[in-house]
């Protein structure tokens, strides 16, 4: 099932490869898919406010994204060490590579020290699952060493290095993430005012990011193996969410992350108030509970994030979808076009 | 300040996994293990890191071996994490409880709950000092009446009301106690477990790293008291 949908995008979907104010766009101006059980709807992230509906709940994540990518320097020489998720007490998951566009595996073994970002790191044990990404010890702060020589973690379709600003959606508060929170790029106040004014409810979760390392297939149409990311759903939004779904309203998730941290905090057939680390899968054999809709970006490779997708919208309706984007030459990738898609109402 | 960590059964699978994790991070370490030579491999690895490692062979079960351990605990300055996971899986294959060996389900029930407790009595001046943690590690046996596994199972549902009891009341002394139910693993003890089957399938210890990463990172305040499944899908902290 998802195999087919890769394979299609793989030979055809095109890549964003800066962010829409590069392109001369704004970042609402960028285009909207609409796909819902009556078809798929070409339009612009600006009509948000037009498409959804008085009621309408979307959640969006409030992480913010940092300069991940560090300088490395060992015994094999420079590297550069993406920063992906932050365990505490200066052990973070981390992904080594030879440069952006290049990945490792570089030769490290346990118990090398290396030196990133002017501070001693301690190898640590590689990730028994993921082995291009390495524990790693900071004797240092690795998230001050990032705001003052990071840069964002970019990948090979990128070929400039653009500002952190440019990582980062109207709702980041709270750094934490590895890679940006993408799906809420598109969104400037004006959006949210228009929203509001049509009677769509916003509410938030926290989900920090790790690497996805773009080039790299990790995924199966089985249990891929995943990392733990961090989240938190607040005691407002767990009300918020089970409020509408009582109502019978619609909840919308804007990103992947948002699916994830409110299907990790479902629990006894509602959302619960969580704080901690998910490495849910969320599959078509799982389905979803808590959200309805998805608000998110084009998806190429990863078919973890296809199996969400497909879980959201069913096998065919998502197919159908990136068809019609793949003929219409939407943009794949952080900086590409949005994708709403809105099943048939619950019940 | 390096921190330090006594681990039991730390020769072989999960407890050795958990010990080269934590060397790799430059803690102090005290391992022990029954089998001399298990341990002097496992403590050889060990070295290749900066902390310190004593390695002492030894039955947790028996009182002399704990008093030495509690002594090596003392002499390295203090305990900041104490991993109960030596565990006898009793008679293998398993037999049902109606012809369980009654001796046998003595040792068993001596190794997994009074000698996980006793160290802990022993150690609790060494982990009071460094506001430590301790980490009983449990099974998904103690939940579930599974056949075969009612030794084994009866032991870890004791312990872990010896976790969630020792929770509540440690706390006046700064020390918090969690309970790991780490997953079927690749381990010989799982193998003892099933002799004829092909566990190939099953996660190596190392799947677990991800957790044990994240529950030492943690305020001992939002996991004491708690049980966790390694392999979960989500780890939460108390809200």
């Amino acid at each position: 099932m998802t195999a087919a949908v890769t394979a299609t995008i793989l030979k055809d979907a095109q890549e964003a490869n800066s962010p829409a104010e590069a392109r001369g766009l704004a970042r609402d101006e960028v285009r909207l898919l609409v796909t819902t059980p009556s078809g798929h709807e070409d339009s612009r992230f600006f009509e948000l406010p037009k498409i959804l509906q008085p009621g309408d709940l979307l959640v969006v994540n409030s992480s913010k994204t940092i300069a991940a990518s560090l300088p490395g320097d060992g015994k094999h020489g420079q590297f550069i060490l993406n920063l992906s998720t932050n365990f505490g007490n200066g052990l973070w998951l981390a992904e080594p590579r030879r440069d952006s566009a290049t990945p490792g595996p570089l030769p490290l073994r346990a118990g090398d020290s290396v030196r990133v970002a002017g501070i001693a790191v301690d190898l640590v044990a590689v990730h028994a699952e993921i082995p291009r990404l390495w524990f790693v010890k900071f004797n240092g702060d690795a998230l001050a060493a990032a705001d003052f020589i990071g840069t964002p973690i970019r990948y090979g379709h990128v070929a400039e290095q653009f500002p952190l600003d440019a990582y980062q959606t109207i709702f980041a508060r709270e750094p934490g993430s590895a890679e940006m929170p993408s799906a809420a790029r598109p969104f400037f106040m004006e959006v949210v005012s228009a929203l509001q004014n049509a009677g769509v409810e916003l509410a938030d979760v926290v989900l920090h990011t790790g690497v996805s390392s773009l080039e790299i297939d990790d995924g199966t149409d089985g249990q891929p193996p995943m990392y733990p990311e961090p989240f938190r759903v607040s005691d407002h939004t767990a009300w918020k969410v089970n409020e509408a779904r009582r109502l019978g309203r619609r909840v919308s998730a804007v990103g992947t992350t948002v699916v994830r941290a409110l299907e990790s905090a479902w629990s006894n057939g509602r959302v619960t108030p969580a704080h901690g680390f998910t490495r849910l899968f969320v599959s078509p054999a799982r389905g979803v509970r808590a959200v309805d809709g998805l608000l998110t970006g084009f998806h190429e490779r990863r078919s973890t994030h296809l199996a969400m997708l497909n879980a959201i919208g069913g096998g065919t309706m998502i197919r159908d979808g990136y068809d019609h984007a793949v003929d219409g030459g939407y943009l794949w990738h952080e900086f590409g076009d949005s994708h709403l898609i809105l099943p048939p109402r619950p019940n | 300040m390096t921190q330090t960590a006594l681990i039991t059964g730390g020769s072989r699978g999960l407890g050795r996994a958990i010990a080269t994790f934590l060397a790799g991070q430059g803690y102090d370490l005290i391992v022990t293990a029954r089998d001399p030579q298990n341990l002097a491999e496992a403590r050889n690895g060990l070295r290749g890191f900066s902390g310190r490692v004593v390695a002492l062979a030894g039955d947790v079960a028996h009182g002399p071996h704990r008093d030495s351990l509690a002594l090596a605990a003392e002499e390295l300055g203090g305990l900041d994490l104490l991993v109960n996971n030596a565990s006898d899986m009793g008679t293998t294959p398993l037999p049902p409880l109606a012809e369980y060996s009654l001796p046998r389900l003595r040792q068993v029930f001596e190794s997994n709950i009074v000698a996980p407790l006793a160290l802990i009595q022993k150690t609790l001046p060494s982990l009071a000092r460094r506001n430590g943690l301790v980490v009983n590690i449990s099974s998904d046996a103690a939940l579930s009446g599974y056949p075969g596994w009612g030794a084994y199972g009866a032991s870890k549902a004791s312990l872990d009301l010896i976790s969630t009891t020792l929770a509540r009341e440690l706390g006046e002394v700064g020390v918090a106690v969690v309970s790991v139910d780490p997953g079927d693993m690749r381990t010989n003890m799982h193998q003892a477990a099933f002799p004829n089957e092909d566990i190939s399938d099953r996660p190596l210890p190392e799947a677990t790293l991800p957790f044990w990463g994240w529950l030492l990172g943690q305020s001992h305040n939002a996991i004491n008291g708690k049980r966790y499944q390694a392999r979960a899908e989500t780890w939460e902290m108390a809200t």
